[in-house]
C-alpha cells in the first residue's frame, strides 16, 4: 500500500513538473506560430538561417517550467543575455562588414543619398504607430523595420522596446526575405520604361589605399558623432578593415563565415525566445507587422523618388531602380534592382551600381537609430 | 544617461532625424571624395596622346539592340544576372547571347581537355 502510495505521490510530482499541467492555449497556438515559421524557413526557404533558429527559439519559450529564464544561469538565459546587452547586432556586423565590398559606394559617393532617401520608411511607420498609440520609443522601435536591417531593428528595439523585440524581429526578417515580391510593384509604378532602360556608366576603379583608409575614416567620423551606434558602425568597418587589409585573411574568413554562423544561430534563437505566448500574441504584434509593411514600402518609395530625381539632375546618368536598393536588405535589394532592369532592357548590368545605395542603407539605418537614440533613450 | 525624449512629435522627429542622416552622409560623400583626393595610388591621369602618333580609323559602330540571351530551362535568371554582372565587371561591353548547363559527366580527362581548350582562346 505504501508502495502504490509513494508511486501515486511520484506520478503526481512528475506530472506537476511537466510542461503539460502549465500548458495554455496561448502555449498552444505559439508552438503552431513556430511551425509555420519553420516552415517558411526550411520548405519556403525565406531567409532560413535567421528564421529557422528564432521559429525553433519560439516553440522552446513556450514549453511552461523550462526554468530557461529562472534564478540559476543555463545556456538559453546565457544566449538571451547576448541580446539583452546588446552582444549579438554588432558581431553580426563584424561578419556583414567582411562579407562587404564598399568599392561600388567609394567609386560613385553620391549613392549614399540614395541610402539615406530610403530612411523616410522608418519615419512614415513611425508617425503611423504614434497615430495607432504607440509611445514614441515603441514606434521608433517600429519604425526601424523600413530601414530593412535586422541587426540594427534588433539593436534599437533592446534599446527602446525590449518588449516588443519578437514582433520587430519576425517582422523585420520576414519582410527582409520578401523583398524580391515587395518591392519590383512598387519599382514598376514609380518609374517609366524610358526610365527602368538607363544603362549607367561603368564605375571608375578604387584603390587598395581608399578601401582601406574609408572603414577608419568612416568610424571616427560617426562614432564621434553618435556614439550609441559606435559599437555597430565600429564592428562593421572593423569587419571590412579585416577582408581589405590583405593580411588578416583568417580574421577575415573568421568573422564571414564561422563568426556570423555562430553568432547568427544564437541571435536567432535567442530572439525567438523573447516570443512567449504572453508577449506576443497581442494586437500590437498584428499591427507592428502592418506597420512594418508600411515602412518597408516606404522606404523602396523614398529611394526611388530620390534615384528619379538624381536621374533628372545628372541628365538620365542614374538608373532610378538603383534608388530601391538603399533599403539595407543586402544583398537582395541590390539584386531585384538588377532583375527589373534586366527585365525592362536585357543585357543591362545594374548589380553593381546598385550595391553602391545597398551599402548606404546599411550606414543609413544605423544612422537613424544612432540618431534616435541619442533624441529619445 | 537616460533622460526625457526631446520631442513626440512625430514629424519633428522625421525632420530632425533626415536631416541627420542627410548631413551625416553628405559629410560621408565627403570623405571619400577626400579619400580619394589625398590617394596617393591612384594612376594619374595619362597625358593626351597627340594626334599624328597614331591615325585615327574610322570603326563602324554595329551595337545591335540588345536581346535577352537564350537560356537553357533549369537556370535561375539570378544566376543570368550573376554571370551577366560578372561578364561586365571584368570589363567586357558584349552581351551574354546564350547560357548552357555544361554537361558535368564524364572522365577527369574530358574536363580537363575542356578546361584546356578554354585556356588556350
Amino acid at each position: 500500500m505504501e508502495a502504490l502510495n509513494a508511486f501515486s505521490v511520484s506520478l503526481q510530482a512528475v506530472w506537476n513538473d511537466s510542461g503539460f499541467s502549465a500548458f495554455t492555449m496561448g502555449n498552444g497556438i505559439m508552438i503552431l506560430v513556430g511551425l509555420v515559421l519553420l516552415y517558411m524557413a526550411f520548405v519556403k526557404e525565406f531567409e532560413p538561417l535567421l528564421l529557422g533558429p528564432i521559429a525553433f527559439g519560439c516553440i522552446l519559450a513556450n514549453f511552461p517550467n523550462t526554468g530557461f529564464f529562472g534564478e540559476e544561469m543555463n545556456v538559453m538565459k546565457a544566449i538571451n543575455y547576448g541580446i539583452t546587452y546588446e552582444i549579438f547586432p554588432p558581431l553580426i556586423f563584424l561578419g556583414i562588414g567582411a562579407m562587404t565590398d564598399f568599392s561600388p559606394l567609394l567609386a560613385r559617393p553620391s549613392t549614399l543619398l540614395l541610402g539615406a532617401a530610403a530612411q523616410i520608411g522608418v519615419f512614415v511607420a513611425l508617425g503611423g504607430a504614434m497615430l495607432v498609440g504607440f509611445d514614441v520609443h515603441e514606434a521608433a522601435a517600429i519604425g526601424i523595420i523600413g530601414g530593412a536591417d535586422g541587426p540594427t531593428s534588433i539593436y534599437l528595439s533592446t534599446k527602446l522596446a525590449p518588449h516588443l523585440l519578437g514582433a520587430i524581429a519576425v517582422a523585420a526578417y520576414s519582410y527582409m526575405s520578401l523583398v524580391p515580391l515587395i518591392q519590383p510593384p512598387i519599382m514598376k509604378l514609380m518609374t517609366t520604361q524610358k526610365e527602368r532602360e538607363i544603362v549607367m556608366k561603368e564605375l571608375r576603379p578604387v584603390t587598395k589605399f581608399e578601401r582601406v583608409v574609408f572603414p577608419i575614416v568612416s568610424t571616427i567620423f560617426i562614432s564621434l558623432l553618435l556614439p550609441p551606434i559606435a559599437a555597430l558602425l565600429g564592428c562593421l568597418m572593423l569587419g571590412n578593415l579585416f577582408r581589405e587589409s590583405g593580411v588578416t585573411d583568417r580574421l577575415s574568413d573568421t568573422a564571414q563565415n564561422a563568426l556570423i554562423n555562430i553568432v547568427t544561430i544564437f541571435l536567432g534563437t535567442g530572439t525567438g525566445m523573447t516570443m512567449s505566448a504572453e508577449s506576443f500574441l497581442r494586437t500590437d504584434t498584428l499591427l507592428i507587422i502592418g506597420l512594418g509593411l508600411v515602412a518597408f514600402m516606404g522606404g523602396t518609395a523614398g529611394g526611388l523618388i530620390f534615384g528619379k530625381i538624381m536621374c533628372k539632375f545628372t541628365g538620365g546618368a542614374i538608373n532610378p531602380l538603383i534608388g530601391s536598393a538603399g533599403v539595407s536588405a543586402v544583398p537582395m535589394a541590390a539584386r531585384v534592382s538588377q532583375l527589373v532592369g534586366m527585365k525592362a532592357k536585357p543585357g543591362n548590368y545594374l548589380l553593381m551600381h546598385a550595391m553602391g545605395p545597398n551599402v548606404a542603407g546599411v550606414i543609413g539605418t544605423a544612422v537613424a537609430a544612432g540618431t534616435m537614440l541619442a533624441m529619445l533613450k | 544617461m537616460e533622460h526625457s525624449p526631446v520631442t513626440t512629435n512625430p514629424l519633428i522627429i522625421m525632420l530632425i532625424n533626415m536631416t541627420v542622416v542627410f548631413i551625416v552622409l553628405v559629410a560621408l560623400i565627403y570623405l571619400i571624395k577626400l579619400i580619394h583626393f589625398f590617394d596617393p595610388t591612384k594612376e594619374k591621369p595619362k597625358p593626351e596622346v597627340a594626334e599624328e602618333d597614331e591615325p585615327l580609323v574610322a570603326v563602324k559602330s554595329s551595337s545591335p539592340a540588345p536581346v535577352a540571351p537564350a537560356v537553357e530551362e533549369g537556370i535561375n535568371p539570378e544566376v543570368i544576372a550573376a554571370i551577366s554582372a560578372a561578364i561586365a565587371a571584368y570589363g567586357f561591353a558584349g552581351q551574354v547571347k546564350a547560357v548552357h548547363i555544361l554537361n558535368h559527366e564524364g572522365t577527369p580527362w574530358r574536363a580537363s581537355a575542356k578546361f584546356n581548350n578554354l585556356q588556350r582562346k
